[in-house]
């Protein structure tokens, strides 16, 4: 079983040209998606907490609002629980409205407690344009109600800004956990599928069979190389992603192998289905594409399948890339441990006992 | 003596088509068993079955003393196995695949000796697709040979070679039998059945028409020659009947020749004498003779006696 298994990596990595279109096909998508700028400006989330209720602070809040780089959420009071979405990077901006404010008219000559501008590290270039916008409409507010309490004509003193330091996980990021799940199921799927065709095909198969070697040896032989393939793979995606692209992965790398090889699996076994289903290598190919192709819109793997209509939401619930990608993100991208995925862990181990007694089952050598 | 194979009532059923239709033979330990027959005679799906590829709809083997039902794994170790049209791995050299064909057995014989014994060890880094017709199949005997096994199933060992491809092909089958290891091949080329078996199985749909040596086969016709004439006009009625007692007119003009109408094959049964009898009866009809061909009596002559078909097709 050790011979075949070496034997299976030495044969893939002499067959070079199909390796280097296995491997280098989803790292073409790699090198696409990179040179896209994502990290563009870009609408951020803001939320307003407003402890004045005051017409000055309606003032600011419908000014903040109209800004075309904000979507912006009254808060309410609810100030804790906002800055608690802003450290967990589910919102870019919190802007918080002092008490104070609410008695622009009171003789006092103390100055007014400053408004509040909480931002995540995430995207300088916005960070800078919304604090500049942001100052100037507090200063105008202020001087509409309060133009004698001016400190200064730039608004510093009744603005405080501070950066709050936050995991910055870009689109970019997110894409290259989803070109890890795609490279790994197409490439499972297809060259898998492919190459025991063939070998059916050429009557390899039926020269193993007339040996004493058990077939779930030569099964697991089959799986172990093109695991190992499925790992160079994942390791070569993502280093060109965090190399070259300046993809960040919080999470443990060695929790994405994980992941990765539970996937795989999965898709190795349907790999396996497909080619007892197929009669020729190309029949193999063309539907090993006909199921990953629809497979990689549905789990998620460029955008978001929220907005997908009708029952298609939980068709892509059902599918084994999406728990794969799901437990991917929220490693990599979330930087959460591999036993808060479990739920993920668990679907996938599930497709992988049942796609493999399918695969036993309906496996033939002629 | 031990049998080598045992074949009893074997039934192998595809639908309502019996491939192997009630067969029963058995295999000396040593021998060269061949098994004849055209396409379709169900030549390769008995072997199948013998070498635990397919299962058996009736019937029950044994293979060295063993029960194939019950110790198939057991029977696969020691026997070696050449398929037919059986390709090999791909970016693995001749060395490499013998290599890896023994780690699936229990023993293994060094891959170098083996391509030693098939005269391939220059080719020993090569692929199998770098090979000539030739070499490949040699090669392919070679990875029967990787368990050093008691008894070598080759199916149609020769199929596609040239002439002399095949000759080398014989002597190291010859060589291997030396070794005292059991050979069962099949054949559709009665020459190649009648260089290299000691014993003959002649199949023909699904049956077995008869078993017995070479020379036993070719005696049964109690004939020394065919002779195969073409005349430019038929023969009449009268002039056939006048054969009678000399010759065996063993076959109006064949299917495939029956264009003309003239092509008569006949069989010497006593002596080559009562050819001149024929030749001065076709004389007087004023039938020229177009052309004469003698040949000694062959196992084609004998399957085409026991099934009134012709083993190979004419060209």
């Amino acid at each position: 079983m050790t011979a075949l298994f070496l034997a299976n990596l030495k044969m893939m990595a002499r067959n070079r040209q199909a390796t280097f279109w296995a491997l280098f096909f989803p790292l073409l998508l790699v090198v696409v998606f990179g040179l896209f700028e994502f990290n563009n400006v870009g609408t951020g989330r803001m939320w307003i907490v407003d402890h004045a209720g005051s017409p000055a602070s309606q003032q600011i809040i419908a000014k903040v609002a109209a800004i075309n780089l904000l979507h912006v959420q009254e808060g309410g009071t609810g100030e804790a629980r906002a800055r608690q979405h802003l450290a967990q990077g589910d919102l870019d901006y919190l802007l918080i409205i002092p008490a104070q404010n609410s008695s622009p008219t009171s003789a006092q000559a103390e100055p007014p407690a400053p408004v509040t501008l909480l931002y995540g590290s995430g995207n300088a270039d916005r960070n800078q344009l919304v604090d500049g916008t942001v100052r100037h409409i507090v200063y105008e507010a202020a001087s509409g109600f309060q133009a004698a309490q001016m400190p200064t004509a730039t608004g510093d003193g009744l603005v405080k800004s501070q950066e709050i330091p936050v995991a910055q996980v870009s689109y970019f990021d997110m894409v290259l956990m989803g070109l890890v799940g795609l490279g790994i199921m197409t490439n499972s799927i297809i060259s898998i599928a492919v190459r025991i065709s063939t070998y059916r095909n050429l009557s390899i198969l039926k020269r193993l069979l007339v040996t004493p070697l058990p077939i779930w040896k030569y099964l697991v032989g089959e799986v172990g190389a093109h695991l190992v393939v499925a790992l160079v793979q994942a390791a070569i995606i993502i280093g060109v992603g965090v190399l070259v692209f300046g993809a960040r992965i919080h999470g443990n790398l060695a929790w994405i192998f994980v992941i990765v090889a539970l996937g795989s699996l999965v898709f190795l076994n349907i790999g396996f289905i497909v080619s007892a289903w197929s009669r020729t290598p190309a029949a193999a190919s063309g539907m090993g594409n006909a199921i990953a192709l629809p497979m990689m819109f549905f789990a998620g793997t460029f955008f978001s399948t929220a907005a997908l209509p009708w029952v298609l939401p939980y068709v892509a619930q059902a599918l084994p890339l999406t728990p794969m990608l799901v437990a991917l993100r929220d490693v990599a991208n979330g930087g959460e441990p591999l036993w808060n995925t479990w739920p993920q862990l668990a679907i996938l181990g599930g497709w992988v006992l049942g796609t493999g007694a399918v695969a036993t089952k309906v496996f033939r050598f002629n | 003596m031990e049998k080598a194979v045992q074949v009893e009532h074997l039934v192998k059923r595809f639908g309502s088509v019996n491939a192997v239709d009630g067969i029963s033979f058995d295999v000396n330990q040593g021998e060269i068993f061949g098994i004849l027959g055209p396409n379709g005679a169900g030549k390769t799906t008995t072997l199948e079955i013998i070498e635990g590829l397919q299962k058996p709809t009736q019937g029950k083997i044994s293979v060295l003393g063993m029960d194939l039902a019950r110790d198939s794994s057991k029977v696969k170790a020691k026997i070696g196995v050449q398929i037919q049209s059986a390709a090999y791995f791909d970016y693995l050299s001749l060395e490499e695949i013998l290599k890896l064909l023994g780690t699936f057995y229990p023993k293994a014989v060094p891959a170098r000796g083996l391509l030693e014994q098939v005269g391939l060890s220059d080719q020993a880094k090569m692929r199998l697709n770098q090979l000539s017709g030739g070499q490949k199949q040699r090669f392919t005997v070679a990875a029967s040979l990787v368990n050093a096994p008691e008894l070598v199933i080759l199916d149609e060992p020769s199929t596609g070679l040239d002439p002399q491809a095949r000759r080398s092909l014989w002597s190291l089958i010859r060589q291997i039998h030396q070794q005292n290891i059991t050979i069962v091949l099949t054949t559709h080329y009665m020459e190649e059945a009648q260089a290299l078996c000691q014993r003959l199985a002649i199949m023909d749909r699904g049956r077995l028409v008869a078993l017995d040596t070479p020379a036993n086969l070719i005696g049964r016709l109690g004939a020394a020659y065919t002779v195969k004439v073409v005349l430019n006009q038929p023969l009449s009625d009268e002039q056939v009947a006048s054969f009678d007692g000399k010759v065996e007119l063993v076959q109006v003009p064949s299917p495939g020749e029956a264009l003309d109408g003239t092509t008569y094959l006949l069989r010497l049964k006593d002596h080559p004498a009562a050819l001149v009898g024929v030749l001065e009866q076709i004389g007087k009809n004023g039938s020229g003779l177009e052309h004469l061909d003698i040949t000694p009596v062959t196992l084609e002559d004998v399957f085409l006696e026991l099934t009134g078909n012709e083993l190979t097709e004419q060209p």
